[in-house]
């Protein structure tokens, strides 16, 4: 069998070249055919790229029953856009907001966003807006109530954003938001001594 | 007889392909006016009826003998924010000499908010509630600010997306009323 198979993986047959020939011209007419389909496609908003926020993969965080844990959770802004802070300059834009669904008995605690970058843009170069762009974290204090099962949880929620790039602006948006959390038992409780009962002090 | 997976797998795909694109097409050809700026200049600017602010109906052909500014707009538009004190001040300018600014309102905010945004710019024309119907009918809209500048004879003389320059918004209104003042005589 061995002997066989050998020299058929060396030399291919004829019938097996032309086979993979074959495949090789559908791979090479399909490229094309593959371009044109997504261009066609993208040419609903000529000369302009759709903004996007993607949240990087949260590692599965340990939290202490009855402690309450930061967890930062990291979105990245993709290149040429920006959207506002969480604390906008203007009460009429949208800021950027986190919201979480966390099970019952575990508590959502603050939620830490940080300062906006205090940036101009050509439209308006005398006016500073509060953005973040690239990337930002937010941080969300997770506690675990005294109650909650020790074991796996996946908490769930949404970022609200709205994008702009130098000249325009996008219709908000909402980011479907989730990140795993491992309860624990809590550390043993400390026991104070009452220093008023030793013996050094009656001795 | 024996079937390649890899001709099924490149069938489907070729399928898959074929149905996306032809889904596209369909979408394109059944809005009419499913047009970028280009294809729109020279062409009669789409007919609207819509709400305003103040509740009363308004058509775009009740504004047929002027030149107008149709501005797309939101709320949470920033650079509408800053271009719209421009607006109020071409209106006041250029107004006697017959252009029309009307704002169109293309976000989910409550009329109360819409006004009270209007009222802190100072703004001193129409602004209509927008539908979704109006933004297809004007190419779908799918970011702000969009503007589009309509001649007297109703016809669009150019779009432009996103902000420009207070210079060459106010280039873009004398070519309105220029045009307009040509198809007068």
């Amino acid at each position: 069998m061995m002997k066989r198979q050998q020299p058929l993986a060396v030399q291919p047959s004829r019938a097996r070249q032309q086979y993979h020939g074959w495949h090789n011209m559908i791979f090479r007419a399909l490229i094309p055919l593959l371009l044109f389909t997504s261009q066609a496609v993208s040419q609903d908003l000529p000369g302009r790229k759709v903004p996007s926020v993607t949240m990087s993969p949260s590692p599965l965080t340990t939290v202490a029953r009855g402690k309450p844990t930061d967890i930062d959770l990291r979105f990245h802004i993709s290149p040429g856009f920006h959207v506002n802070s969480n604390k906008p300059n203007s009460e009429f834009l949208i800021p950027t907001a986190l919201k979480i669904n966390a099970p019952t008995d575990i508590v959502i605690g603050k939620l830490t966003y940080p300062p906006g970058q205090e940036q101009s843009f050509p439209f308006a170069p005398d006016e500073k807006l509060s953005v973040y762009s690239a990337e930002f974290s937010v941080g969300v204090v997770v506690h675990p109530l005294a109650s909650v099962a020790p074991g796996k949880y996946m908490l769930h929620g949404e970022l609200k954003y709205q994008a702009c790039d130098n000249a325009a602006c996008y219709p908000p948006k909402r980011l479907p938001v989730e990140f795993e959390v491992k309860v624990v038992k809590g550390p043993p409780a400390r026991h104070h001594r009452n220093p008023g009962q030793s013996p050094h002090i009656h001795g | 007889m024996k079937r390649d997976p890899f001709v099924i797998i490149v069938a489907a795909m070729a399928l898959t392909i074929m149905l996306v694109f032809g889904f596209h097409m369909a979408r394109r050809k059944s809005n009419p006016i499913d047009k970028t700026g280009a294809q729109m200049k020279g062409q009669p600017a789409p007919e609207f009826t819509l709400q305003s602010l103040d509740g009363k109906t308004v058509h775009l052909a009740d504004f047929r003998g002027k030149g107008v500014l149709l501005n797309f707009w939101a709320t949470w538009c920033q650079p509408c924010k800053i271009e719209m004190p421009w607006f109020v001040q071409l209106q006041k300018q250029y107004g006697p000499q017959g252009l029309q600014v009307v704002g169109i309102a293309m976000d989910d905010a409550s009329p109360e908010d819409i006004r009270k945004f209007a009222q802190d710019l100072g703004v001193n024309y129409p602004v209509l509630i927008g539908k979704e119907a109006i933004g297809d009918a004007y190419g779908g809209v799918p970011f702000m600010p969009e503007t589009f500048y309509i001649g007297r004879d109703g016809k669009v003389v150019d779009k432009v997306v996103g902000l420009i320059s207070r210079s060459e918004i106010e280039e873009d209104v004398k070519k309105a009323l220029a045009q307009a003042v040509q198809a007068e005589r």
